[in-house]
């Protein structure tokens, strides 16, 4: 469904793209991460036909996005970084009046309106004006304005941004049934552990270019090098500490917030033996969990590499 | 709906309409307007009424005093509104982050730059409507004819048309509302009060021997003032934009001859021997408000003048078009793309 081959952008003499490239099969939910500057606002612009890229192709459902910015147009919802509202519309004349850019009719064009609007979940704010709206809201109020002509993609950069943990919830549900609705979606996101949740393939991009890309356990699996376990002791700690580290499965150990954590090399039957014997030298544990190495670990192995 | 309907009316002039008249400016800009003209007529009134020998005392004088008063100062007030709708028209989309998401949609930039021209030109027509019944008390004192208020509106209509697309050019150009507000009032200033200075500073030698007066420089045709005065007086500007030296005090059979363009357009003569009096040179007269020489000759002044504001508008709103595209279609150089770094 998307595309994206070799796409470089320069600025001056930076390079904010640097050949970076990746596809999203139709109905995934792509997860664009990367710190700030990374360049994941600058290929979504580019998706969206809104910037000409240096070099490389970019493709919509087959449309390139450099030479049938229309046919992407019709494609694609937009819901950049920021709100973009007009201070003096309602809520229901605000997405009519994008639902008549689109070139809905006139008289299909309100039952668009509703049933957005009923999908976000503001039916009773239809007749408030935007501007009012609180920053959650707002941000759902744009999430239908990028629907109001049922495109089959959606480049959502940043969504939750800004975002308190209930609204959050509530646009990552809000997502995952549009996902069901057979959209294929792109979301750039600093939030990792929703991103975990949510996406189905992942792409973690630093400095202009493409640090790993696939789907989100693949990834993480590529990244996270061993494994971890979380133990807790009761009153022994420097003791367990001491047992830990010399056993030849056990790669790192260290003391975080009140508890121990090791990382190892080996499978479940590893992380017994490594049980038994802190059991076997008399320490008393109280919790003993494997961690799993997540996104987040992932992330940061991803961008701790320096970038020449 | 058709494409010459879906170009001349297009979601985006439906909105503007919207947000427009629902904020407190438009209705204030409105009745500021009309206080304002019709507080010019009244005292340019009061003033003729008062003081007969400053301004004749014929009631056909006072009508073409009051209009010719009146138009201008539309014209002023115009040249102070128009600007300050369009100058804001798209940077102000920027501004407020919306024109990326009006980029994203089937409308093309140039149905953008229309719709944002006729929304603002809307607005124009209907401060023109609206100070009809003002200019309609010209016609108690007579001296001005239907069809001279329709020239002048034209005129008047003309450049709005072209400060507003001046406007519209700023402001697709410039990121910043304030430096598209700026630029486009001194482009105003210097179309409208430049031009006609121009004709001034820079006026056209007459040639001894031409049986007419030459017209003024075309650039001062730009500005409405030229054409207003004519079409409110019917005739031109005495001496303006021309200029006579000694050389032009002609030896003739019973002394010197003086000639200076009358205020008809013609040229008149004067014995300087002798002392006949007046006379007319060749006798050739032409109409008042016709152009005698020039690009437009034969041309009427405020057909000159909205001609040529029209190219300016054209000028801008192909400028407007050409600057406005996220992606533009002409580069003047292509950047270079690094080599990739190997992983």
């Amino acid at each position: 469904m998307i595309a994206v081959q070799d796409l470089t952008k320069v600025y001056g003499k930076r390079a904010a793209l640097d050949h970076i490239s990746f596809e999203v099969p139709e109905r995934e939910i792509f997860g664009f991460v990367g710190p700030n500057g990374a360049g994941k606002t600058t290929t979504l612009r580019i998706l969206a036909a809104l910037l000409e890229p240096t070099e490389g192709k970019a493709f919509i459902d087959g449309a390139d996005v450099t030479r049938d910015r229309e046919k992407v147009h019709t494609r694609i919802g937009y819901m950049p970084d920021f709100f973009g509202v007009y201070d003096q519309l309602t809520v229901g004349e605000y997405l009519d009046f994008y639902a008549a850019c689109y070139r809905q009719q006139k008289r299909r064009r309100q039952t668009i309106v509703n049933d957005l609007l009923a999908l976000v979940g503001l039916t009773e704010r239809k007749h408030q004006l935007v501007d009012t709206l609180s920053r959650g809201l707002k941000q759902r109020v744009c999430l239908a304005r990028a629907l109001v002509h049922d495109p089959a993609v959606l480049l959502l950069d940043e969504p939750a941004s800004g975002l308190d943990p209930r609204a959050r919830v509530e646009m990552r549900e809000i997502l995952k049934e549009l996902q069901g609705m057979g959209k294929t979606i792109i979301i750039s996101s600093h939030i990792l552990p929703e991103l975990t949740e949510l996406c189905t393939m992942i792409g973690i991009i630093d400095h202009g270019r493409m640090r790993a890309t696939g789907s989100v356990r693949e990834v993480i699996a590529r990244l996270t090098t061993g494994r971890r376990l979380r133990i807790t002791v009761i009153e022994q700690k420097d003791a367990a500490i001491e047992v830990l580290t010399p056993l030849a499965s056990v790669r790192n150990v260290e003391s975080v917030n009140g508890t121990i954590e090791a990382e190892y090399e080996g499978d479940e039957s590893t992380a017994s033996d490594i049980l038994f014997a802190l059991t076997g030298a008399g320490i008393r544990v109280s919790s003993f969990i494997p961690v799993d190495g997540g996104l987040e670990d992932a992330f940061l192995k991803a961008t701790s590499e320096e970038v020449g | 709906m058709n494409p010459v309907a879906r170009a001349l009316w297009n979601p985006i002039v439906a909105k503007e309409y919207r947000t427009r008249m629902r904020t407190w400016r438009s209705p204030f800009a409105i009745t500021l307007y009309i206080v304002l003209l019709g507080g010019l007529g009244w005292a340019v009134f009061a003033a003729m009424t008062s003081n007969t020998a400053g301004f004749g005392s014929q009631g056909t004088n006072y009508g073409q005093f009051l209009f010719l008063f009146l138009v201008i100062f539309q014209v002023v007030l115009l040249a102070f509104i128009t600007p300050a709708l369009t100058s804001g028209a798209i940077s102000g989309e920027r501004e407020r982050q919306t024109l990326d998401l009006l980029f994203v949609t089937p409308i093309a930039p140039f149905s953008i730059i229309w719709g944002k021209l006729l929304a603002s030109m809307s607005f124009v027509v209907l401060l023109l409507i609206l100070s009809i019944p003002i200019f309609s008390l010209v016609f108690l004192f007579g001296g001005i004819e239907l069809d001279q208020v329709v020239y002048a509106f034209a005129v008047t209509g003309a450049t709005a048309l072209m400060l507003g697309l001046v406007g519209i050019a700023f402001s697709s150009f410039f990121r910043r509302t304030l430096a598209a507000t700026v630029a486009a009032y001194g482009t105003a200033f210097v179309l409208l009060l430049g031009a006609f200075v121009y004709g001034y500073l820079f006026p056209i030698d007459v040639d001894p021997n031409a049986l007419t007066a030459p017209s003024p420089p075309v650039i001062t045709l730009i500005s409405p003032v030229l054409p207003l005065y004519t079409i409110a007086t019917n005739g031109p500007l005495a001496g303006y934009g021309v200029r006579y030296s000694q050389s032009q005090f002609q030896s003739g059979a019973q002394g010197n001859q003086y000639c200076a363009p009358t205020i008809n357009g013609g040229v008149m003569c004067t014995s300087n021997g002798v002392g006949t009096g007046y006379t007319t040179k060749g006798g050739v007269q032409s109409p008042g408000a016709t152009l005698q020489t020039g690009l437009f000759q034969g041309w009427q002044y405020w057909q000159a003048s909205i001609a040529l504001q029209l190219m300016i508008s054209a000028v801008a709103l192909l400028l407007s078009a050409l600057v406005l595209p996220p992606v533009r279609r002409f580069h003047l150089r292509r950047k270079q793309a690094p080599a990739p770094v190997a992983a």
